[in-house]
């Protein structure tokens, strides 16, 4: 509390920091820590883990963390540019609204991009209609963050037959093996495929002054109520705070970042808490609200110099959004498996992650076995019951009565590729609660995209069976309608042309506005993005303080 | 506040089976006792209800116990989750109440057509109820309370429903908790205390 610091809107920080989720987080306490001042605008509330429940119907169904349903945000959805976008229940775009952004609500799933994931065009070559590109960076160069990620952020993990190169072990031994983790241990022995550890930002120990997970089962979607899971909010938020050099400023919703007629960003327009408008003045801006919102705020910052959007001069600013899609199979078993308590997530199969040509369509995954919508009771009989049983009566209540103890999913999480056509725009009539333009997204998932999604579907049937489930059903493969995963919409690279920051996440256009988050990823990887964004976080912090001391911003 | 009333009375009026003394006795199955008395107590007291009448909360308690109903073990009746739609409508879902008066009048409309002798959904034998219920089941009104069953039997016990945890005990879900110890299942046990624990 003693260090608790407030600035004026009108004395000029050295960053103004936009978001306090996976990126912004680290971004603030990095820079903090440092020395510099900084402003960090959250439009969400602050949110302790004190604050955090176990609360399905306000969690799950009002949607307490992304803060309340679609009524709020107004947000829109289409397959097609040509197309007027529908206005569905439930937002399209889904993430925390709150001091920590979705690391505070997110699965906790840590996986590190492999080398490949950063060539893949040059050794796989072009793939016609989309933007599938090499990143401006190689894994050896990401490799030193993914370590700090390990040890600063806190994570656990044991390596695996597949896994990356690292350069310093795990600093906690993994989350202990769960009923679904030996499920899916048999089936893959089975199959001859490699069940290995779930590596998660959760931690196994205490570490750096934080307690370990208790195992109360809540990771999915809820906020850790101990602070074991290594949100920014538990790891983070804390030590830049205690920098003395940076504010959390909560409920801050951000309608415009300002230019100057030298084309730097030198303030931060946004609401207060009361719906007055603010302007923060910084030297330099950081933005970090993640894909979807990033995105949107470049767009609305358009002014006469900057027509289509703040840096936006690639037009590439939207567009290349990547949700990761994903297959899954329910399967229920003869014994009770109990998976609703502890971590979501024990084991998991990498054999499918990189792209193969024999199968005569581009992309991979990772397999887990997880309760899902076995979670939580709710989510069970909306989305977990049996669908070959009617939905009310007596069959209803025995079935859910006998399978909820006993049931859990295989789920493949994989890649996405980049196009033009799938992208976040603003809505031209819609508007969210704070009067801004809502966020558009238009998406149609690429063919491979749902190709790869349905192999793995078949790799997770073969896997339910190998595990002797007693019946096992298909979600099926739909078309991706959003996501959680936000990645692609700012991407970095070297070519001004197609790319919107730097290998550095210096914007192109703008010299003293960086970008950080899930939309500076170029490929999606195979689904278990925030890793990534927080490796890149730590990268582009080292960046922007080495040139913040030499007077290079 | 006005306004809810009237459409409480307004709906009242409308409604063709208001319980009569008789209606009550011949619903004092125990399955139904419990909301049953408080309809009919109802009836001459103060509502036990924040905003349902009586006959709207009749009826929402007899459709959810088509939906969870009470076998061997108990169901949305036991869970009191007609307790959970009055507190819903009072509250979150205020906005809702009025389509779902609406969807009442009509599901009830309907049954009139089907069953012109039958007074309210309650009175029809258990057959019928669900052989009505499966003409309906398609129809947005019936979505409202399949899923406002489902919340009312589930959901914490401080929304009005699961009492005693009822939704809980059935399906085996023990409820929240600090955390747990391992092993959580049957195939963990197998290989807890071996090699698998914090290698």
């Amino acid at each position: 509390m003693a260090n608790e610091v407030r600035f004026e809107t009108r004395e000029e920080v050295d960053f103004a920091v936009i978001g306090s989720g996976s990126a912004g987080g680290i971004l603030a306490k990095e820079l903090s820590t440092a020395g510099f001042t900084v402003v960090v605008l959250e439009q969400g509330p602050y949110r302790k883990a004190s604050d955090f429940t176990h609360d399905e119907l306000s969690v799950l169904v009002r949607a307490e963390l992304h803060g309340g349903n679609n009524d709020i945000h107004g947000q829109t959805f289409r397959d097609d540019e040509s197309k007027t976008a529908d206005l569905p229940h439930t937002p399209p775009v889904r993430y925390a609204r709150t001091v920590g952004g979705s690391s505070v609500h997110f699965t906790a799933n840590f996986w590190r991009l492999r080398p490949v994931d950063f060539r893949e065009r040059s050794l796989l070559g072009p793939i016609s209609g989309t933007n599938f590109a090499d990143w401006p960076i190689t894994y050896e160069e990401l490799e030193p963050y993914y370590t700090k990620v390990d040890w600063e952020i806190g994570v656990s993990g044991a390596p695996g037959p597949f896994d990356a190169p690292r350069s310093k072990p795990f600093p906690m031994p993994p989350m202990p093996i769960k009923s679904s983790g030996v499920l899916l241990e048999r089936g893959a022995a089975k199959l001859g495929l490699h069940a290995q550890p779930e590596p998660h930002a959760i931690l196994s120990q205490p570490h750096n002054g934080r307690a370990a997970c208790t195992s109360c089962g809540y990771c999915m979607w809820f906020g850790c109520e101990v602070g074991a899971k290594s949100s920014t909010l538990a790891a983070m938020i804390p030590l830049a705070e205690a920098s003395g050099n940076c504010e959390i400023r909560p409920l801050s919703v951000v309608i415009r970042i300002d230019t100057d007629e030298q084309d730097r960003a030198n303030q931060v327009v946004y609401l207060d808490a009361e719906g007055n408008e603010q302007a923060q003045k910084a030297k330099a801006v950081v933005l970090s609200a993640n894909g979807a919102e990033s995105a949107r705020l470049l767009l609305m910052s358009a002014s006469a110099q900057h027509p289509d959007g703040l840096a936006n001069s690639s037009g590439f600013v939207g567009r290349n959004l990547m949700h990761n899609a994903h297959s899954l199979v329910n399967s229920v078993f003869e014994h009770p498996l109990n998976d609703y308590k502890g971590v979501q997530v024990s084991r998991i199969i990498h054999d499918f992650y990189d792209s193969d040509e024999t199968r005569g369509f581009y992309g991979g995954g990772g397999i887990d076995a997880r309760p899902l919508w076995s979670t939580t009771p709710i989510l069970h009989a909306l989305e977990g019951r049996d669908p070959g049983v009617p939905r009310w009566g007596k069959a209803f209540k025995d079935t859910m009565a006998h399978d909820f103890m006993r049931q859990m999913s295989i789920v493949a999480s994989t890649t996405s590729l980049a196009l033009d056509s799938n992208n976040i725009t603003l809505d031209p009539e819609s508007k969210d609660a704070w009067g801004r333009p809502a966020i558009r997204e238009t998406y149609r998932d690429h063919p491979d995209d749902l190709a790869i999604a349905a192999f793995l579907e078949d790799r997770c049937a073969e896997l339910a069976d190998a595990a002797g489930a007693t019946k096992a059903w298909r979600f099926g493969i739909h078309p991706t309608t959003g996501g959680e995963h936000l990645l692609g919409t700012c991407r970095m690279g070297d070519d001004p042309k197609t790319s919107v920051v730097d290998n550095k996440h210096r914007s192109h256009d703008v010299p003293n506005l960086f970008i950080c988050d899930g939309s500076s990823m170029v490929t999606s990887g195979r689904g278990q993005p925030t890793m990534t964004i927080m490796a890149l976080a730590f990268r582009a912090a080292d960046h922007i303080k080495a040139a913040a001391s030499a007077g290079n911003i | 506040m006005a306004d809810q009333s009237n459409l409480s009375r307004r709906q009242f009026l409308q409604s063709t089976g208001t319980l009569t003394g008789a209606t009550c006795l011949k619903l004092m199955t125990p399955a139904l006792f419990a909301i049953t008395q408080s309809a009919c107590t109802a009836k001459q007291e103060a509502s036990p209800f924040k905003v349902l009448g009586p006959d709207e909360a009749h009826d929402f308690a007899a459709i959810a116990a088509r939906i969870i109903p009470t076998t061997d073990t108990p169901g949305a009746t036991e869970a009191g989750v007609i307790y959970f739609f009055d507190n819903a409508f009072a509250a979150d879902m205020s906005g809702q109440l009025e389509g779902a008066r609406a969807g009442l009048a009509a599901f009830n409309d309907a049954l009139i057509d089907a069953h012109p002798d039958a007074g309210r959904f309650g009175d029809l034998s258990e057959d019928e109820r669900d052989a009505f219920l499966r003409t309906q089941e398609s129809g947005q009104f019936f979505n409202l309370a399949w899923e406002m069953t489902i919340f009312g039997f589930f959901a914490m016990e401080k929304y009005g429903g699961n009492k005693d945890h009822t939704g809980w005990d059935l399906i085996g879900f023990e409820g929240h908790h600090g955390g747990w110890q391992y092993p959580f299942g049957y195939y963990d046990a197998e290989v807890h205390g071996e090699t698998n624990r914090g290698e």
